[in-house]
C-alpha cells in the first residue's frame, strides 16, 4: 500500500471501532475491547509503517508525504474549493509515533483498569464507579481456620459501562489521529473538537456523580472559550490567505504578507493576531493559565482517560497546534512574548499548587499543566525542537505516571475492599506509604516516570528535553524565562519526590495500604513499555556538543524535527551554566523532597499545606463569582426576564390593551348608539312589528296557502280579464 | 410517466393537499389507517423531490423544471413554479421533514383526522413558498401556511396554547401586511407578478424618477423595509423573536419540528429569494443594521436559552441563536455582494438553514419523546435519566452536539463558513457573535446535564409503577435515523449538497 | 275527429280534480296523488296541442316526457319523505307534521 493511502486509513479503525461498539457490540464486554484494541493495533501498525517510511526519506521537510481531496465546493472554480488532506512531515512523524504507542498502551491498560473478567457487582449502577462484588467460594487457607466453611470476600467488580468506555476512547483516538495527520487547520480543528467531546464524555463517564458531571461541563466550557477564539483565528487566517493548508501558508511570500499587514488591533500584525487567536485555543486545550482550571477537575474521569486525554494526547494537541503554526506565530515578536510569558508563568504557577495537593492524580494534573507551560514557554522563546522534544518525552513519562497512579489507586481500592472501610480515599497519598513492597512493578516504573519528570540527569528522557529548553532559554538571552523555568523545574523535582516518598517509601500508614495488591498484567505491561520510552527516548536528542556523551549517539531528533521548518534551526552552543542548573535543580529537588517527607506520618506534619496553595490560589472561586454566576444572572434576569419578557413582550402586549381600548371606544360611541340602536335595533323593530301584524297569515298549512294562491289567482285573473275586455 | 415528468413540481406541491382532501372521506375512527395514509401520502412528494434532486443540473443557470399555469390573468399573476439550487435544497428539507413529523405524531389520539389533514395542508403551504416564482403566489402560500399551523398549536398544543397561537398568527400576519402592500405595488407598476420579470424591471428603474409623489429610490426603501419586517419576524431576527419561544413551546411535538425545521426557513428564504435580488442597493446600505440584529439574535438567543428551566423553551431559544448565523451570513453577503467572501458567507447561511432544519427538528422531537413519557418539561424534574434510557441518551447527546456545532457534524461546516465569510466583511460583529457560540455550548451542556447526567431522580425509576421511564421505541428511532444519518453525512462529506448550493449562489448573487 | 277543445276541457277537469285533492286532503300521500293528477292534465294538454299543431315539431311530446321524469323523481322524493316522517312520527297527516311551525 502506498504511504499516502495508508495515511488516510490510519484514523479509520478507531472510528469504525466506535461505530461497531455503539451499534452492535455494546452487550458483549469481551467483543467490545477486542474490537477497540484491534483497531488501536491496526492504527498503531499503520503509524509505525508510516513512521519507518518517513525515516527513510531524505529532506522529508521539503518533500513530505501528502495527499488531499476537494472537500467544500466554494466559489466559482475548483481553485477556490476548500481542500482537506493528510500530511506526514517530520513533526507529524514523531508525534504520530508517540501517539500510536501511548494510545495502544492505554487501550490495553483500560482492560485491566475496568476489571475485565471480574464478576458484576450487585450494587453497581450505570454512571457510578463499580463498588466491588461479593463472591463466595469454598474456604481456602486464608481467614478460614475451619475447613469446609464458605469464604465470603469482596473483589473489584467490572465496570457496568465497559463497552461504552471503549467506544468513547475509540472515538477519541480517531480525533487524535485526525488532528495529527491533518494537512490543514480546519481538519486539525475537527479532530481537536472531537477530542474535546470525548474528553467531556469521559470526564463525565461516571455521570451520576455530581462532581464528575460538573467537571465535564467545566472542561468543555473552559476549552470552548479557547476554541471560539481559535475559530476566529482560523477564519481570519483563511480569509487573509485563502487557504488553511499548512504547506500553502508556510511559503515565504504568504508569511511575509501576513507579517506586514497590520491587523488594526493593538499594533499586532495580521500574523501576530492570528497567532494570538490560535494560541488562545491552545491555552484552553493545554490548560494554560488562565484557562487551566478544568484540568485538575478532569481527574474525575477514569484514570486511563486522565492518562490518555489529560496527559499524553489531547493536552499535547494544544502544544502541537502551536508547534504546527510556529512558522506563522513566530513572525510577531509581541505574540511570542505573550506566549513565553504565559508558558513560564503557568509552569511555575502550577508547580507551586502541585506541592500542596494530596490527591495522587491531582498532583500529576498540576504537574501536567506545569510541564505544558515548559513547552509553551519554549515555543515562546523560539526553541522549536526543544519544545517538540519535551512534548514527546513528556507524553511518554506522564502517561506512564498516570497509568502508574491508576495502578496505585487500583491497588489501594483492593485494600479498601478488603477492609471494607469505604471512608478511606484510595487516591489520598496520606493513606498510602510503603507500597514499593506490595506493588513492585508499579513502584519501579513509577520511579522511572517520576525521575524522568524531575529530569534526573543523564539516564532519563526528561532530563535531555528539559535541559534543552533551559539551554535554549539561556543561550538566547531569555534570562527571565530561564530563571522561572529553573525554579519550576526545582519544584517539579521536589513535589515528584514528595509524591514518590509518600506513596511508595516508608511504612504503610493505613491498613488499606497494607493490603494493597499488584495489578494484573494488562495494567503492568503498558507501564513497562512506557518506562522503556521514558528512559530511551531521551537518547535520540542528546546535543551534539554535550561533554562525553555528545556525538556517541547522533543528535537525530534535532536534525529530523528541525527539518520541518524551512529555515533549519541551529543547535545551541554548549554552555555549562544551564547544564549545571539542570543538575542542581533536579538532584536538589529530589533530595529535598525525600528529606522532607521521608518521616512524614500524617497530614499534620506536612509543612506545605498552605491554604492559598491548597485552594489553588482561589482561581475557581474567583471565576465562579466573577464570570459564571454573573453570566447566568445576566442571562436569566437581564436577557430573558427583562429584555424578552419585560421590554419586547411588554411592548407587544401593549398592542392588546390599545386595540382593546380603541375597540371599546368605537363600540361605545359609535357601534352601540348609532349602528345598533338606530340602524340595527330600529330596523329590527320595524321588521318585528310588521311580522307581528302579518303573523296571522302564516298558518303553516300548505293547503291554505294554495287555496289563498288559487283565490288570488282567480281574482287577479278576473280583474285582468275585465281590464282587457274593457 | 410523461405526465409525471412534465408536472413534477406541481405534483410535489399539490399531492399533500389532495391527500388531505382524500383523508376527509376516510372514517375518522380508523386511526391506524389515517396515520399510515397520511404518512404514505407525505412520502410521495419526498420521492418526487428526490427525483428532481437527481435530475437537477446544478451547473445550469436559472430555474429548472419550470411550470406555468394560468391563475389570475386579469392582474398578471400566474402559477409559475420552478427550482434552483437554493429552493431545491429547501424543498428537499420540507419533503423530508414532513413525513418524519407525521411519523412523530403517531402518538396523537385526539382528532387524528383533522390533525393529519392540517399537516398535509401545511406541507403544501410551505412548499408553495419555496416553489413559487410569482410574487403573488409566493404571498398566497406564505399566508396559507399560517392557518394550519395556527390550528395545530391552538388545538393540539399544551397549556398556554391560546396565547401562543394567537401571538404567532397575529404577529406573522401583522408583519406580512407591509409585504402584501409592497407586493401589490410591484404588481401594479409592472402589470406582472412574475419574479423573473420583476428582477430585471424593478432593478432597471431610475431611482430619481418620481413615483407616488416620491422618488423611486424612496419608494424602494419603504418597500424594502416592508419586505424586511415580514421576513425578519418569520426568521426571527432579534427583537422580533418573542413569538418563537411561545409558539415552539406550546406547539405539539411534530408542529415544533416543522416550525423550527421549515417555517423559520421561509423567512430566511425570503431574504435570499426576494430581498437580495430585488433590493441589492438598499440591502447594502442597511446591511450593518441587519448584522447588528443578527449578532444580537446570536448572543441574546444563546443567553436567553441558557436561562431557561423549560427544556423545550431552551431548544426554542436555540433556534433564535442558530438562525442568527443565517442572517449574519446574509448581511455579510448584502454588504459585499459578489465578492468571494460573500459567496462563502451565503453558502454557509444556506447550508445553515438546511442544517438547522435537521438538528432543530431532531431536538424538538427528542424533547417530545421525553415529554410523552414524563409529562413535564421542567429541567429540574429530570435528572440522571441516562441509565434508564441509554439509547435515547445517546441520540440526545448526538443531536445536541450537532446543534452545538461540533466539528464532524453538520452544524460546524455551516457555522464555520458563515464566520469565515463574515469575518473580513463584518469583523466586529463576527467577533461578538463568538460570545453566542460560547453560550451555545453552555445551554446545550446545561440541557444534557439536567436531563441525563447527575444522580438519578428516583421518581422515574420506580420499578413496577407507571412512572418507570420507557426507552425510546422503534418508531421514534426511525424518525431520528434519517436526521442523524444526514447530520453525519453533511458533517463528513458536505460536497453533495454544498455543490448545489454553491453553484446557485455563484450564479444568483 | 274530436275537436281540440274537448281535450282541453278534459284536461281542465282533471287539473281541477287534482287541485281539489291537493287543497282538501289531509293525507300527505293523497296530496301527492293530487299533484300527479295535475301534472298529467298538463301532459294531456301538451299531447293535444302537439297533435293539433305542427306534427313535425316534437317539442310537445318531448316536454311531456320530461314532465314524466320530473314527476317520477318528485314522487320518489315525496314518498320517501312521507315514509320517513311516518316512521318517526307515526302519521301521514300533513297538519300533524308541524315541528317547524311557530
Amino acid at each position: 500500500m502506498t504511504t499516502e493511502a495508508l495515511m488516510w486509513l490510519i484514523p479509520l479503525p478507531p472510528f469504525l471501532a466506535f461505530v461497531l461498539i455503539v451499534l452492535f457490540a455494546n452487550r458483549s464486554k469481551a467483543l467490545s475491547h477486542t474490537i477497540a484494541i484491534s483497531a488501536a493495533l491496526l492504527s498503531w501498525l499503520g503509524s509505525m509503517i508510516v513512521f519507518v517510511r518517513a525515516l527513510g526519506v531524505e529532506h522529508l521537510g521539503e518533500n513530505p508525504f501528502e495527499s488531499s481531496v476537494n472537500w467544500l465546493p466554494l466559489g466559482e472554480s475548483v481553485e477556490t474549493y476548500f481542500q482537506v488532506g493528510v500530511l506526514v512531515d517530520p513533526l507529524t512523524a514523531v508525534v504520530l509515533f508517540f501517539v500510536a504507542w501511548t494510545v495502544l498502551m492505554i487501550f490495553l491498560y483500560s482492560v485491566g483498569y475496568h476489571n475485565f473478567g471480574q464478576p458484576e457487582g450487585h450494587h453497581d449502577h450505570k454512571g457510578l464507579p463499580p463498588h466491588g462484588a461479593t463472591v463466595e467460594e469454598p474456604g481456602r487457607q486464608r481467614n478460614t481456620p475451619h475447613s469446609g466453611s464458605v469464604d465470603k470476600h469482596v473483589v473489584p467488580s467490572v465496570e457496568p459501562m465497559y463497552s461504552r468506555f471503549f467506544a468513547f476512547i475509540g472515538l477519541f483516538a480517531f480525533g487524535m489521529y485526525v488532528l495529527v495527520l491533518s494537512d490543514n487547520l480546519l481538519t486539525l480543528f475537527v479532530g481537536w473538537e472531537i477530542m474535546g467531546l470525548c474528553s467531556y464524555l469521559l470526564i463525565g463517564f461516571w455521570y451520576a456523580k455530581p462532581s464528575a458531571r460538573d467537571a465535564a461541563v467545566k472542561a468543555f466550557m473552559t476549552t470552548r472559550i479557547g476554541d471560539v477564539f481559535m475559530l476566529l483565528g482560523i477564519a481570519y487566517l483563511y480569509s487573509s490567505t485563502g487557504t488553511l493548508s499548512f504547506r500553502a501558508i508556510f511559503v515565504p511570500d504568504t508569511l511575509h504578507a501576513l507579517q506586514t499587514i497590520p491587523s488594526g488591533f493593538l499594533g499586532f500584525s495580521a500574523a501576530g493576531l492570528i497567532g494570538l487567536l490560535l494560541f488562545v485555543g491552545t491555552v484552553g486545550k493545554s490548560a494554560q493559565f488562565p484557562l487551566h482550571v478544568w484540568l485538575p477537575d478532569a481527574m474525575e474521569g477514569p484514570t486511563p482517560v486522565s492518562a490518555m486525554i489529560h496527559a499524553a494526547t489531547m493536552v499535547s494537541a494544544g502544544v502541537y497546534a502551536v508547534v504546527r503554526m510556529f512558522p506563522l506565530i513566530s513572525l510577531d515578536a509581541q505574540t511570542m512574548t505573550i506566549i513565553a510569558f504565559i508558558g513560564a508563568f503557568t509552569a511555575i504557577f502550577a508547580a507551586t499548587i502541585a506541592v500542596a495537593q494530596n490527591d495522587i492524580k491531582r498532583v500529576l494534573a498540576y504537574s501536567t499543566i506545569s510541564q505544558l507551560g515548559f513547552m509553551i514557554a519554549a515555543l515562546g522563546i523560539g526553541a522549536y525542537v526543544a519544545a517538540v522534544f519535551h512534548l514527546i518525552t513528556h507524553a511518554f513519562f506522564k502517561a506512564l505516571l498516570f497509568l502508574g497512579s491508576g495502578s496505585v489507586i487500583h491497588g489501594m481500592e483492593h485494600g479498601v475492599l478488603h477492609t471494607g472501610n469505604h471512608h478511606v480515599d484510595p487516591q489520598d497519598m496520606f493513606n498510602m506509604g510503603g507500597l514499593r513492597r506490595k506493588m513492585p512493578i508499579t513502584f519501579w516504573t513509577f520511579l522511572i516516570g517520576g525521575f524522568a519528570l524531575s529530569g534526573f540527569p543523564l539516564i532519563t528522557a526528561g532530563f535531555w528535553s528539559k535541559d534543552e529548553i533551559l539551554a535554549d532559554a539561556f543561550s538566547h538571552g531569555h534570562s527571565t524565562v530561564f530563571i522561572t523555568l529553573a525554579v519550576a523545574a526545582f519544584m517539579t523535582a521536589f513535589y515528584t519526590m514528595r509524591q514518590i516518598t509518600l506513596t511508595f517509601l516508608g511504612e504503610p500508614r493505613t491498613p488499606e495500604a497494607e493490603h494493597a495488591r499488584e495489578t494484573p498484567w494488562t495494567m503492568t505491561l503498558p507501564l513497562i513499555v512506557l518506562s522503556v520510552f521514558a528512559v530511551g527516548y531521551g537518547w535520540v536528542g542528546i546535543p551534539e556538543h554535550f561533554p562525553l556523551l555528545g556525538g556517541l549517539v547522533p543528535s537525530w531528533l534535532h536534525e529530523f524535527v528541525g527539518g520541518t521548518l524551512s529555515e533549519h534551526p541551529e543547535a545551541v552552543e554548549f554552555n555549562i551554566i544551564p547544564l549545571l542548573t539542570s543538575l542542581v535543580v533536579a538532584l536538589g529537588g529530589l533530595y529535598l523532597g525525600w528529606v522532607t517527607y521521608r518521616n512524614v506520618r500524617s497530614l499534620a506534619q506536612d509543612r506545605f499545606q498552605i491554604p492559598l496553595l491548597k485552594n489553588k490560589y482561589y482561581v475557581d472561586e474567583f471565576y465562579d463569582r466573577v464570570f459564571v454566576k454573573p453570566a447566568y444572572w445576566f442571562a436569566e434576569n437581564v436577557v430573558y426576564k427583562f429584555m424578552d419578557q419585560g421590554v419586547i413582550d411588554g411592548i407587544l402586549h401593549l398592542f392588546g390593551p390599545f386595540t382593546d381600548r380603541f375597540g371599546s371606544f368605537i363600540r361605545n360611541y359609535f357601534d352601540l348608539p348609532v349602528i345598533n340602536r338606530f340602524f340595527g335595533d330600529g330596523s329590527a323593530e320595524v321588521t318585528y312589528t310588521a311580522g307581528e301584524k302579518l303573523r296571522f297569515l302564516q298558518t303553516g298549512r300548505i293547503q291554505q296557502y294554495l287555496m289563498l294562491a288559487l283565490v288570488l289567482f282567480l281574482a287577479i285573473g278576473a280583474v285582468l280579464y275585465f281590464l282587457m275586455m274593457a | 410517466m410523461n405526465f409525471i415528468d412534465a408536472h413534477l413540481l406541481s405534483l410535489i406541491l399539490f399531492i399533500p393537499s389532495i391527500a388531505g382532501l382524500i383523508l376527509l372521506f376516510l372514517p375518522s375512527g380508523e386511526h391506524r389507517l389515517i396515520r399510515w395514509f397520511a404518512f404514505g401520502a407525505s412520502l410521495i412528494p419526498f420521492v418526487l423531490s428526490l427525483i428532481v434532486w437527481f435530475r437537477f443540473d446544478a451547473s445550469q443557470p436559472g430555474f429548472q423544471f419550470e411550470e406555468v399555469y394560468v391563475w389570475y390573468e386579469a392582474i398578471g399573476s400566474s402559477l409559475h413554479l420552478g427550482v434552483d439550487g437554493l429552493s431545491l435544497t429547501m424543498v428537499l428539507l420540507t419533503t423530508l421533514l414532513t413525513p418524519l413529523a407525521i411519523l412523530a405524531s403517531f402518538t396523537i389520539h385526539d382528532r387524528v383526522k383533522a390533525y393529519m389533514i392540517l399537516f398535509l395542508f401545511l406541507e403544501t403551504g410551505m412548499l408553495g413558498v419555496f416553489l413559487a416564482l410569482d410574487l403573488l403566489i409566493f404571498f398566497v402560500f406564505w399566508e396559507v401556511g399560517l392557518v394550519p399551523m395556527y390550528f395545530l398549536i391552538n388545538q393540539w398544543g399544551s397549556a398556554n396554547r391560546n396565547y401562543a397561537s394567537l401571538k404567532f398568527l397575529i404577529y406573522t400576519m401583522g408583519g406580512s401586511l407591509g409585504l402584501l402592500l409592497a407586493v401589490q405595488l410591484l404588481g401594479v407598476r409592472f402589470g406582472t407578478f412574475d419574479l423573473l420579470d420583476l428582477y430585471t424591471q424593478w432593478n432597471a428603474l431610475d431611482p430619481a424618477e418620481p413615483w407616488l409623489g416620491m422618488s423611486v429610490g424612496t419608494v424602494k426603501t419603504i418597500a424594502f423595509w416592508a419586505f424586511v419586517i415580514a421576513f425578519a419576524i418569520k426568521v426571527p431576527v432579534w427583537p422580533f423573536h418573542t413569538w418563537l419561544p411561545d409558539a415552539h413551546t406550546e406547539a405539539p411535538t411534530a408542529g415544533s419540528m416543522l416550525l423550527a425545521g421549515v417555517l423559520l426557513k421561509l423567512g430566511a428564504y425570503g431574504f435570499l429569494r426576494l430581498i437580495l435580488p430585488l433590493y441589492p442597493n438598499e440591502a447594502q446600505i442597511f446591511a450593518g443594521a441587519l448584522a447588528l440584529l443578527a449578532t444580537s439574535a446570536i448572543v441574546f438567543g444563546a443567553l436567553a436559552s441558557y436561562a431557561q428551566t423549560d427544556f423545550k423553551r431552551l431548544v426554542a431559544y436555540s433556534s433564535v441563536n442558530h438562525m442568527g448565523f443565517v442572517v449574519l451570513g446574509i448581511a455579510a453577503a448584502a454588504l459585499a455582494a459578489g465578492t468571494p467572501d460573500a459567496t462563502i458567507a451565503l453558502n454557509g447561511a444556506i447550508l445553515q438553514m438546511f442544517n438547522h432544519g435537521l438538528s432543530a427538528a431532531g431536538m424538538f422531537f427528542l424533547v417530545g419523546v421525553i415529554y410523552d413519557r414524563t409529562h413535564t418539561r421542567d429541567l429540574e424534574k429530570y435528572g440522571g435519566l441516562f441509565p434508564l434510557v441509554p439509547v435515547y441518551g445517546g441520540i440526545l447527546i448526538f443531536t445536541s452536539m450537532a446543534s452545538l456545532g461540533l466539528p464532524g457534524l453538520n452544524g460546524f461546516i455551516s457555522e464555520f463558513l458563515v464566520v469565515r465569510g463574515s469575518w473580513p466583511i463584518l469583523t466586529i460583529y463576527t467577533a461578538i457573535s463568538m460570545l453566542g457560540l460560547l453560550f451555545t455550548g453552555a445551554y446545550i451542556l446545561k440541557g444534557i446535564k439536567k436531563v441525563l447526567h447527575g444522580p438519578l431522580n428516583e421518581h422515574w425509576a420506580v420499578q413496577r409503577g407507571e412512572h418507570r421511564l420507557a426507552e425510546i421505541n422503534t418508531r421514534e428511532i426511525l424518525v431520528m435515523v434519517p436526521l442523524m444519518a444526514l447530520i453525519v453525512w453533511i458533517g463528513i462529506w458536505p460536497a453533495w449538497i454544498l455543490d448545489v448550493i454553491n453553484k446557485a449562489v455563484v450564479m444568483l448573487f | 275527429m274530436v275537436p281540440l277543445s274537448w281535450y282541453l276541457i278534459f284536461a281542465a277537469l282533471l287539473f281541477s280534480i287534482g287541485m281539489f285533492g291537493v287543497l282538501s286532503r289531509r293525507n300527505a300521500v293523497a296530496i301527492l296523488l293530487g299533484i300527479e293528477l295535475m301534472l298529467n292534465s298538463v301532459n294531456i294538454n301538451l299531447a293535444a296541442f302537439w297533435r293539433y299543431g305542427d306534427v313535425t315539431q316534437m317539442a310537445g311530446q318531448v316536454f311531456a316526457i320530461i314532465v314524466f321524469a320530473v314527476a317520477a323523481a318528485e314522487v320518489a322524493v315525496g314518498l320517501a319523505l312521507v315514509i320517513s316522517v311516518y316512521r318517526r312520527r307515526n302519521t301521514v297527516i300533513a297538519d300533524d307534521i308541524n315541528m317547524m311551525k311557530w
